[in-house]
C-alpha cells in the first residue's frame, strides 16, 4: 500500500471511529426522518395548538404534498447542514498542523500535496456516501407519509447541493490550510457564503456559477426545472483547483 | 566514511531572532551522534530542518546524500524521526499507529506483523489495548520511539527521546538507541548530559544558534581534561594547595577532603613542571600525579558559560 493510499485509508477510519461520523450523518438523517413528517403534519399541529383564527388561515392553504417534504429537506441541506459543513471543516488540515500528528506523517514517505488531496477525497467521498443515504431515507419516509415520491427532482436537488458542499469543502480545505485558527477560518466560510448568497441576485453568477446551486436546489425541490449541470460543474472545477492551491500552499508551509 | 547528516553555513531568522546562525554539522555515517544544548539553543529547529519540516534562511542541508529541499518520499523512506513532542491520532491504540505508521512505508504486512510485535514489546506496550488518548507523557514518547523504528530506518534522528521518561524508561532508551550502533545513525538532541556520555561517540555542542563545539567524545573530554591536573600528596596538602592556587598558571583549585587537589590550570604545561619543584621544595610525599580528566558536564558547562543546561 503507497503512504497516500494508508493515509487515505486513516482519513476513512477517523471518520468512523470518532465524532465525525455522528455529527453530519447524524444531522442529515435527523433531517431525513423528520422532514416527510413535519411537512405532513406542521398544519394541523398548528390547527390544532393555534386557535379558530389560525386554523381559519391554514384550511385556506393547499393540501401539503409531496413537494413540501422535498421543500423541508433541501431547506435544511442548503442552511443548516452548509453551515455544519463550514464549521466542521474549519479545522481539517490545521487540526493536524496543531495537534502535531501532520509533523508524524509528513516525514514518513507521505508527500504534502497527497496528505491535502488524500484528506479533501475522503470528505467528499463521505459527504457523498451521507448526501445518498440522506436522500434515500428522505425519498423512502415522503413515499411512505404521503404515498407518491416521484425520485427525479428529489435527486436533482440533492445533487445540486452536493456539488455546493463539495465546493466549501474545497473552500474549507483551503482556509483550514491557510489559518490556524478554525475559528477564524469558519468565520471566512460562513462570509464567502453570504457573498455567494448575494452574488447569485446577479443573473449570469445566478445561472451558471456554483452561486446558483442554493437556489437551483431548492427550485428543484419544489418540483420546477433548473439547469443545474453547469453550476455543478463549475463548483467541481473550483472546489478541485481550491484543493490543488491549498495542496500547494500547505508545501510551502513550515511545520 | 560517508556523512549521513551534512549542513553547511546553515542559518535560520525568525523576524529578528536569530535561532542558528552558520552550522556546519557533520554527522558520520554508522556514529551515535548526542546533540547537545541548553534549552533554546536551537536544536529543535536544526532538526526540524535536517527533516524538512522547515526551510532554511541560508545553508544547505543534506541527509544521507541528498539535499532536504528536494527530497522526495526516496529519502524520507529511510529515515526515522521522533519530535520532541509527538502528536498522535488519540482514537488508535498504539499496535493501530504502529501499522498505520508501516502502512505509510508500505511494509509488506509479514515484515510488518513482525516489527510491530517487537516494537511493542520495546516499548513496554504489548498489552496495553486503551486508545492512545488515555496514554502517559512516558507512554507516548515509548511508543514515539517505536514508530520512529517501524522502517528500520538507516538514519534516526530524535528530539529530547529521554526527557519525558523515569530513570527505566530512560535506560531502556538509551540501551536500545546503543543496541543499533554499527547498524543505524542516531543523531539525537538533548540537555541530558548522562544520556550522551553513555552511549555517544561523537558530540556537538550547541550555544545560542552557534556550534560551539564538535568532536568525538573522547577526544573533547581529553582535550579539556588537559587543563586540569590532580595533585595527590601524603601530607602538607594545605600548604601546597596555597601555593599552587598563588602560582600564575593556576586557575582554581579544588580540594576533596584529604591530600587529593584538583587543579584546573591555563597553561598545562608549565604546571606540570611547576608543581613537582614546589612539591620537592616543601619536602612533602608526592603520591599521584596526572593530567585529570573532565567530565563532559563541566566540558558542557565551560563551553556554554553555565548559564543554564
Amino acid at each position: 500500500m503507497s503512504g497516500f493510499a494508508a493515509f487515505a485509508r486513516k482519513e476513512a477510519t477517523e471518520i468512523v471511529r470518532t465524532w465525525r461520523v455522528w455529527v453530519l450523518p447524524g444531522m442529515l438523517l435527523f433531517f431525513a426522518l423528520s422532514g416527510p413528517l413535519m411537512a405532513k403534519f406542521t398544519p394541523e399541529i398548528i390547527k390544532a395548538v393555534g386557535g379558530e383564527q389560525l386554523a381559519g388561515m391554514m384550511a385556506a392553504l393547499p393540501k401539503p404534498t409531496y413537494l413540501d417534504a422535498y421543500g423541508q429537506w433541501t431547506k435544511n441541506l442548503t442552511q443548516i447542514a452548509l453551515f455544519a459543513i463550514i464549521i466542521i471543516y474549519g479545522g481539517l488540515v490545521s487540526a493536524e498542523r496543531k495537534s502535531g500528528t501532520a509533523i508524524l506523517v509528513l516525514t514518513k514517505p507521505v508527500s504534502r500535496v497527497g496528505f491535502v488531496i488524500a484528506k479533501a477525497t475522503v470528505h467528499a467521498a463521505f459527504l457523498a456516501v451521507t448526501m445518498v443515504v440522506g436522500t434515500l431515507v428522505t425519498w423512502g419516509g415522503t413515499a411512505l407519509v404521503f404515498g407518491t415520491a416521484p425520485g427525479r427532482s428529489l435527486w436533482l436537488a440533492s445533487l445540486a447541493w452536493l456539488g455546493l458542499g463539495v465546493l466549501f469543502l474545497g473552500i474549507m480545505t483551503l482556509l483550514s490550510t491557510l489559518l490556524d485558527s478554525q475559528a477564524g477560518a469558519a468565520g471566512i466560510g460562513l462570509g464567502v457564503f453570504a457573498l455567494m448568497s448575494i452574488a447569485a441576485m446577479w443573473e449570469p453568477l445566478g445561472k451558471y456559477s456554483p452561486a446558483a446551486l442554493g437556489g437551483q436546489s431548492m427550485m428543484l425541490a419544489a418540483g420546477k426545472d433548473a439547469a443545474i449541470l453547469w453550476p455543478v460543474v463549475t463548483a467541481l472545477v473550483f472546489a478541485v483547483t481550491l484543493v490543488l492551491v491549498a495542496a500547494l500552499v500547505f508545501r510551502t508551509k513550515e511545520l | 566514511m560517508s556523512a549521513a547528516i551534512e549542513t553547511r553555513r546553515l542559518t535560520k531568522v525568525y523576524g529578528k531572532k536569530r535561532a542558528l546562525d552558520h552550522v556546519d554539522l557533520r554527522v558520520e555515517e554508522g556514529s551515535i551522534f548526542g546533540f547537545l544544548g541548553p534549552n533554546g539553543a536551537g536544536k529543535t529547529t536544526t532538526l526540524r530542518m535536517l527533516t524538512g519540516l522547515a526551510r532554511p534562511t541560508k545553508g544547505t542541508v543534506r541527509v544521507l546524500g541528498h539535499d532536504v529541499s528536494s527530497a522526495d518520499n526516496a529519502v524520507r523512506a529511510e529515515i526515522g524521526f521522533l519530535p520532541d513532542v509527538p502528536g498522535f491520532y488519540e482514537w488508535m491504540t498504539a499496535e493501530e499507529f504502529l501499522r498505520f505508521a508501516g502502512g505509510l512505508f508500505g511494509i509488506e504486512r509479514r515484515v510488518l506483523d513482525q516489527r510491530v510485535g517487537v516494537l511493542l514489546d520495546l516499548a513496554g506496550l504489548t498489552d496495553v489495548t486503551t486508545r492512545i488518548g488515555g496514554y502517559s507523557r512516558g507512554m507516548k514518547q515509548r511508543l514515539g520511539v517505536a514508530q520512529a523504528l517501524i522502517n528500520a530506518p538507516r538514519l534516526l534522528m530524535l528530539d529530547e527521546p529521554t526527557s519525558a521518561l523515569d530513570p527505566m524508561g530512560r535506560k531502556e532508551v538509551l540501551d536500545m538507541l546503543e543496541s543499533l550502533r554499527g547498524r543505524t545513525t542516531v543523531f539525537f538532541s538533548t540537555h541530558i548530559l548522562g544520556d550522551v556520555e553513555r552511549i555517544c561517540d561523537t558530540v556537538a555542542i550547541l550555544d545560542n544558534g552557534r556550534l560551539v563545539v564538535q568532536a568525538p567524545i573522547d577526544e573533547l573530554k581529553a582535550r579539556y581534561g588537559a587543563e586540569k591536573v590532580v595533585v595527590e600528596v601524603e601530607d602538607g596538602a594545605d600548604e601546597l594547595a596555597t601555593a599552587i592556587d598563588a602560582a600564575p598558571w593556576s586557575t582554581k583549585v579544588e580540594r576533596d577532603g584529604n591530600g587529593t587537589m584538583h587543579v584546573t590550570v591555563a597553561d598545562a604545561y608549565a604546571a606540570k613542571r611547576a608543581i613537582p619543584a614546589m612539591v620537592a621544595e616543601r619536602g612533602l610525599a608526592l603520591s599521584r600525579m596526572e593530567a585529570g580528566e573532565m567530565g563532559l558536564e563541566e566540558v558542557f558547562v565551560q563551553l556554554v558559560g553555565g548559564g543554564q543546561s
